[in-house]
């Protein structure tokens, strides 16, 4: 057991050192660094929101305590915001996650004031095949525009089909079934927990 | 490919990293971001930036630590040690440059499996004292830089005429003459373009050698 020990020790003593070392740089620079890149995620959040809502001088007010299950059972927390304009609240916007076919993808979703209808989304993240899966990128495209004025899901994916239809049907983008069935997943994972949470909190009827 | 365990001076690893084995032109490494991230010319020197910093760091502590490696564990180190320096790469241009993190995407994370940075490691890194490492790193990172920004200058202008934002030919739709090539924005373009310059350099190579 000892000589077990002392070869391993001695065969890999630069890895596990460099490891530690390595780690702790990276944990240094994460440290430095990620007040910034989270701070550059919000703004490019309330961008892409404020985008959604086509309305100058909106603000978003986090709303706390809104999560989904996860897989294991435990909460997650999700990231709503109200919009505000003029002291009025003109919306929902909500961050949300899935996996695409190249990794994951991230959304900023816009909902009405009554949070009944889809104003749309943008993406935060997203690196989906070029010239294919990353046309949902493209607001006011073939695929985004199919959520605007929709039901708050779910949604169901159908590769034939009237695009120009706005109801719980979409319509894959074609040679992107994969990305597209992702960001329907996304929808559906999010967009009724998030009502059935905010409707039962009375913050619905708040809002309006 | 040179510096197997040979003794070379600073001038002749400059010349090899940026003309006699340029990554690009010379030992054809790299080629995915050479193709992919080509169609503007921040893009490319972005790109270039990330990886002479990765090339300078992995070589440095490649070099360092050549006497402890095992001959088994070798390739683990380098992929340990470029990762980490990518890593810190990525986050910087998250934190400093979203919006060129953004357009470039999982090609810098990329960087991490890009053939030159771990063939320096092993052909250079690994055998050569600490300076010769550095500016071989500096040299081949300037090579592929300078190539992805002449590559990246032919498809920016003539996919649409401009240059870093600036009217190199006058457009068509204002008044000029020059009909943007479309193509040049797309794969098809990246392929033609390298293909023509790398025609060009064996032409040039071959005529110099007589």
């Amino acid at each position: 057991m000892a000589n077990s020990i002392r070869l391993f020790v001695r065969e890999s003593w630069l890895l596990i050192v460099s490891s530690f070392l390595f780690g702790l740089l990276l944990a240094v620079t994460d440290a430095a660094w990620s007040p910034r890149i989270v701070q550059n995620e919000l703004n490019k959040f309330n961008k892409l929101a404020a985008a959604l809502f086509g309305k100058e001088g909106t603000t978003f007010e986090p709303i706390e305590g809104i999560s989904l299950n996860s897989s294991k059972g435990q909460p997650i927390p999700v990231d709503v915001r109200k919009a505000m304009l003029n002291g009025q609240c003109i919306g929902w916007a909500f961050m949300a996650e899935g996996s695409g076919f190249a990794g994951p993808i991230r959304l900023v979703v816009a909902a009405d004031a009554g949070f009944e209808k889809i104003l749309g989304f943008g993406t935060l993240v997203c690196n989906e095949t070029p010239g294919f899966g990353d046309k949902i990128k493209i607001r006011g495209g073939f695929y985004e525009k199919q959520y605007q004025g929709a039901p708050v899901g779910p949604f169901a994916l159908t590769k034939a089909g009237d695009p120009a239809a706005i109801d719980s049907t979409i319509v894959a983008i074609t040679g992107a079934t994969v990305t597209s069935d992702a960001v329907v997943a996304i929808f559906n994972r999010y967009a009724v927990a998030i009502q059935t949470q905010m409707k039962a909190k009375g913050l619905l009827s708040h809002g309006q | 490919m040179a510096n197997d365990a040979q003794t070379l001076s600073s001038a002749q690893v400059v010349w090899n990293g940026l003309f006699k084995e340029n990554p690009i032109f010379g030992l054809m490494l790299g080629m995915c971001p050479t193709l992919a991230v080509t169609t503007t010319l921040q893009a490319a020197l972005t790109m270039g930036g990330c990886v002479i910093f990765v090339l300078i760091c992995s070589n440095l502590m490649i070099s360092a630590m050549r006497r402890q490696l095992k001959p088994h564990l070798r390739i683990l180190m380098f992929t340990l040690t470029i990762a980490v320096f990518v890593t810190i790469a990525d986050q910087f241009l998250k934190a400093y440059q979203p919006e060129m993190s953004e357009y470039l995407g999982a090609y810098i994370p990329l960087i991490i499996v890009n053939c030159l940075i771990i063939c320096r490691a092993e052909a250079c890194a690994s055998k050569q004292g600490l300076r010769i490492s550095v500016i071989d790193g500096l040299a081949m990172g300037v090579g592929f830089t300078l190539s992805l920004s002449l590559l990246a200058g032919i498809r920016e202008i003539l996919a649409s005429g401009k240059l870093l934002g600036m009217t190199v030919l006058p457009l068509a739709e204002d008044g000029g003459w020059f009909v943007p090539w479309a193509g040049m924005g797309f794969p098809v373009g990246a392929f033609v373009t390298l293909g023509l310059l790398l025609g060009l350099v064996v032409h040039l190579t071959r005529k110099a050698k007589g």
